[in-house]
């Protein structure tokens, strides 16, 4: 597969709440109807669906939107923001080159408010259980918090330095108009938010969200006859390691050790550019340590530098590399990797408003679920 | 300090071993009969390894705390309010370091990384659970 043979031609999300009236497959299609508007198409120009397992399958979301045809479906199987925002692409494009499909639709949605809650899944791992619910251990903030305190014993971690990934994605979000937490963050708020579990506060942890979002993609030949400026995948690199959901947050041998690297080099090779060619990035933020982590695993800044990154300010508005221009998960809404996604393709086609980052014409965008990781490159063609 | 009142589901007996040697006082681990290493937690068959049994073992109670958290705001389904804080702590035996059991810690202080502890299973109302405590 090479890179820039594909594009991201339409985008769009439903808006970001705590709760929202509407049924999952409701936000899915809404998304999908102002995607497709966004890319300057008809229903009946999509005939490619990669849809996620965790949603709809492409027969209700077909259905849904008065599809008649569908040549080409797939499924990503990965979880989290991996699927949206790395596998489906790999699908796309493999469709799109193969031709099985002109233009592809991705479409996702998520409830955090859905009955079992974020953390239902965990619950039904057997292991998990019997060996870590008799003890507490449970949900992601306290997987996570786990790592915050490896790392702090590895590396060193202060409470500003993990504080400084908040507030920067916070800055972001309030110049995005769309984003769900907008007030103020600095380190005294920072230090009221209520501790979650040691050294995760509200403040580190994702937002719970009701949300939909869709893209399309279509080929760059294509792309260059539709409405908006062409962005295309430059890149786009994906890696696992072989610890399943019920044992990688505790028996992976490093529990620091995403398979980013290999993600974030395969991508940049694919590109044929290097992490110093980038103007702004996208990065997963499930939690601060977690974002903090993959800005050192894309080499955004050494290893063990994460804090002293984000202390620094690189991240901000006016830094040498902004991070997490829509807020990120942590401030802008958690629709997983998708969110990170779209405003990749705002940004690179310069079409962010207050939030704009000058002359952006390369961006990165992880996504981690698990075990999985992706790094994808867009670029301004 | 709180503690969980969760109790293992117990889907299976597969883990019953382990309860076992908690209300013995022992920490008792799984190994593959092929290589002799342990495999933990115990999976249902033995990566890569079709024809590997498990078998549990007795592995040294002393070891070191790989993690820590405390968890002010308890996840688990239904209200445990009551129960917090509580920390838990991800412990390798000296027998497999490699292998990590979560549990409770145990004793005043806070927990840390790298730090030597002892197994101390915890009562936690009508079951008990796994707990470390710190070498003195």
């Amino acid at each position: 597969m090479q890179g820039s043979k594909v594009a991201i031609t339409g985008v769009a999300e439903t808006p970001m709440v705590r709760s929202s009236p509407h049924s999952l497959l409701k936000l899915e299609t809404d998304a999908c109807f102002a995607a497709i508007e966004d890319a300057g198409l008809q229903v009946r120009d999509i005939d490619g669906i990669v849809c996620n397992r965790n949603t709809h399958s492409a027969d209700e979301i077909g259905f849904a939107l008065g599809l008649e045809r569908r040549p080409f479906t797939a499924v990503t199987d990965t979880v989290g923001g991996t699927a949206p925002a790395g596998q489906a692409l790999v699908l796309a494009q493999l469709a799109i080159e193969a031709g099985l499909a002109r233009h592809v639709l991705v479409p996702y949605a998520f409830q955090a408010t859905r009955p079992g809650g974020p953390y239902g899944f965990h619950s039904r791992e057997p292991l998990k259980a019997d060996l870590e619910m008799p003890v507490g251990y449970f949900g992601q903030a306290s997987y996570f918090a786990m790592m915050a305190n490896r790392y702090a014993h590895e590396h060193g971690l202060t409470e500003e330095e993990l504080a400084a990934v908040s507030i920067t994605y916070r800055r972001w979000a309030m110049l995005n108009p769309a984003a769900q937490k907008r007030e103020p963050l600095d380190l005294d708020a920072y230090r009221q938010s209520p501790m979650i579990s040691t050294p995760l506060r509200v403040a580190d942890c994702c937002l719970m969200t009701d949300a939909g979002a869709a893209y399309i993609v279509s080929a760059v030949d294509r792309a260059r006859d539709m409405p908006h400026p062409v962005v295309t995948v430059a890149g786009v690199g994906m890696d696992t390691n072989r610890w399943p959901q019920s044992v990688v947050f505790t028996q992976k041998p490093d529990i620091l050790d995403y398979p980013a690297r290999q993600s974030a080099a395969d991508a940049y090779a694919m590109a044929g550019v290097a992490a110093k060619d980038l103007d702004l990035a996208q990065i997963y933020d499930g939690f601060s340590i977690s974002a903090l982590l993959q800005t050192e695993m894309l080499g955004l800044c050494g290893t063990g530098e994460g804090g002293r990154f984000y202390l620094d300010g690189h991240g901000l508005p006016g830094g040498r590399l902004p991070i997490n221009t829509s807020g990120g998960h942590l401030a802008g809404g958690y629709l997983p990797g998708i969110t990170l996604l779209v405003e990749g393709v705002r940004q690179l086609r310069g079409a962010r408003g207050e939030g704009q980052v000058k002359d952006a014409r390369l961006c990165a965008v992880t996504g981690l679920g698990g075990n999985s990781h992706s790094t994808t490159i867009l670029a301004r063609d | 300090m709180g503690i969980p009142i969760h109790p293992p589901r117990f889907e299976s007996d597969l883990l019953k071993p382990f309860y076992d040697g908690l209300a013995a006082g022992e920490l008792r681990l799984t190994f593959s009969t092929t290589t002799g290493e342990p495999v933990w937690y115990p999976p249902e068959i033995v990566p890569g390894d079709p024809a590997a049994k498990l078998e549990w073992r007795k592995v040294s109670p002393v070891g070191t705390v790989y993690s820590f958290t405390t968890i002010t705001r308890s996840l688990l389904p239904g209200d445990h309010k009551a129960e917090v804080p509580f920390t838990v702590v991800l412990f390798c035996s000296d027998d497999a370091p490699h292998a990590r059991v979560p549990g409770l810690f145990v004793g005043e202080g806070p927990a840390a990384c790298g730090m030597r502890v002892r197994l101390s299973p915890v009562q936690a109302g009508d079951h008990i659970v796994a707990g470390f405590a710190p070498v003195e």
